[in-house]
């Protein structure tokens, strides 16, 4: 009974221990949007997107709280999470996929990688394949990525009257530094 | 042995499940971000119809606010002939509202309604937020009046008598991105009085609330309940409770708001004293906020 009860206690603990070496997160991304308007650019930055990256079998994902950006101008602001982002409705914009090329964390070196998965911004999901670079650093990822995000893909309105002051395609960069899980 | 076959089987099933889950699980808990963020704009503006508003002006930012209530629609002052009291103003407020912090701000304002100067002061004690944080927000209000030109029965012969304050509880809730209501107790000191019985220290008790139709517009409602026994059975006066209807519309850096009111005055210290217009006697009239919102200083995010 006992050497039982060891048994799957050992079985149990094994594949979590392994995963465990293979998982880097990070909570502290620093996730910037930028578009180029007439009027007024429109920029700002998250400092606390999240991520986690499976090096196993290449799951990654991203997620960033919509009221964790932080503009210049504080009814920008207002109205990127009234009007625009309805964050009350959709608090986080996510990124869940896999990449395609396998990184080796056990040594340093740099990688151009691809990921293909859902990106759901507004409450609206996106099929999308995204482009960056892993570095492979002391057994930390830095990963960089930027993309663009179209309002229209996601059901964003901007209203006739305003069209002229926002741009319709918003430039998102992604920097993070991910570690393993201790 | 069956329950050994059983526990073994349960084991290496949570096993493959702690594997499988590793990620989406890692990402819930990245994101609970325990207490959660404020609540965004629980109004518009830091006005509603009468009432000032739970909503600050933030940091940097100034408000510029220009609030009219014009004459009476029907009754004897209204009709066609004052073509529905749109050729009389019975109050023009002018004001700017600013940011110090995005928890407290000062304002001054001059209103038509006796030349009433005031200074006041509002500070957020509380402000909600998402999850399982503060549930409402909470303002102290402190406002102080000052009435510059003497009138001719003399009752501001002595500087003391020109002064009136009042301090204002505003709590709020945004129970829905549409709904919000909030609840405003409030004290009015007077040093004089409109007559002999009346209050010097006047209470009043405010509910406000906002139901956004659209993202940009909504409908809004504000009433006072006035606690005063000089007003309730006045033989020679009739007191009538401030009531407010309106829409709100918001258009980038503007939010406009269309009311029709009872009372005439704009300020606290001269409606909640002095409101003897009646709906039912035609004596409501038509009214608008502008509140036009600048940015002084931008600094990096």
């Amino acid at each position: 009974m006992y050497t039982a009860l060891l048994l799957g206690f050992f079985i149990y603990m094994t594949p979590v221990k392994e995963s465990v070496k293979a998982v880097f997160s990070t909570k502290t991304a620093e996730l910037t949007l930028f578009s180029e308007a007439p009027m007024e650019n429109i920029e700002a930055v998250s400092k606390s997107a999240y991520g986690v990256l499976n090096t196993d079998n290449g799951e990654i994902q991203f997620g960033v709280s919509i009221k964790s950006f932080r503009f210049r101008k504080s009814l920008m602001q207002e109205h990127f999470n009234e009007n625009y982002m309805e964050s009350d409705r959709y608090p986080a914009a996510k990124f869940k996929g896999k990449l395609n090329t396998p990184i080796d964390v056990t040594k340093d070196g740099e990688y151009e990688v691809t990921a293909i998965g859902d990106l759901e911004v507004h409450g609206v999901t996106k099929r999308r394949s995204i482009t960056g670079t892993i570095k492979v650093l002391d057994g930390r990822l830095e990963i960089k990525s930027a993309f663009d995000v179209k309002c229209k893909d996601h059901n964003i309105k901007i209203p006739a009257l305003v069209f002229k002051n926002i741009a319709e395609t918003i430039r998102i960069t992604l920097k993070g530094t991910f570690s393993t899980i201790t | 042995m069956n329950k050994i076959t059983i526990l073994l089987i349960a084991f290496s099933l949570s096993a493959y499940q702690s594997t499988a889950q590793n990620t989406d699980s890692l990402m819930r808990n990245l994101s609970a971000t325990g207490e959660g963020d404020y609540a965004t704009a629980s109004f518009k503006s830091s006005r509603l119809i009468l009432s000032q508003t739970t909503t600050m002006v933030k940091k940097y930012d100034l408000d510029f606010k220009v609030i009219h209530r014009f004459g009476d629609i029907g009754g004897s002052d209204g009709g066609s002939k004052t073509l529905y009291g749109l050729d009389n103003s019975a109050d023009i407020y002018i004001g700017f509202e600013y940011g110090i912090s995005d928890r407290l701000n000062i304002a001054f304002g001059r209103s038509k309604f006796e030349q009433l100067l005031d200074l006041q002061m509002k500070y957020a004690v509380l402000q909600q937020k998402d999850k399982n944080g503060t549930p409402i927000s909470f303002s102290a209000l402190l406002k102080t009046g000052f009435t510059p030109y003497k009138v001719n029965t003399g009752v501001f012969d002595s500087y003391g008598n020109r002064f009136s304050h009042f301090i204002q509880a505003i709590i709020s809730r945004k129970f829905s991105p549409e709904l919000s209501l909030q609840v405003t107790p409030g004290v009015l000191f007077r040093n004089v009085v409109l007559a002999t019985g009346d209050e010097m220290t006047l209470f009043s008790t405010g509910i406000a609330g906002r139901y956004k139709l659209t993202k940009r517009f909504g409908v809004v409602a504000d009433y006072y309940l006035i606690s005063s026994d000089y007003r309730k059975n006045n033989p020679n006066t009739n007191f009538y409770n401030p009531l407010g209807l309106g829409i709100e519309i918001e258009t980038g850096g503007h939010v406009f708001t269309m009311n029709f009111a009872n009372a005439k005055a704009i300020a606290e210290n001269n409606f909640l004293a002095n409101s003897t217009s009646s709906w039912t006697k035609g004596q409501y009239r038509f009214g608008f906020t502008i509140s036009r919102m600048f940015t002084l200083y931008k600094p990096e995010p």
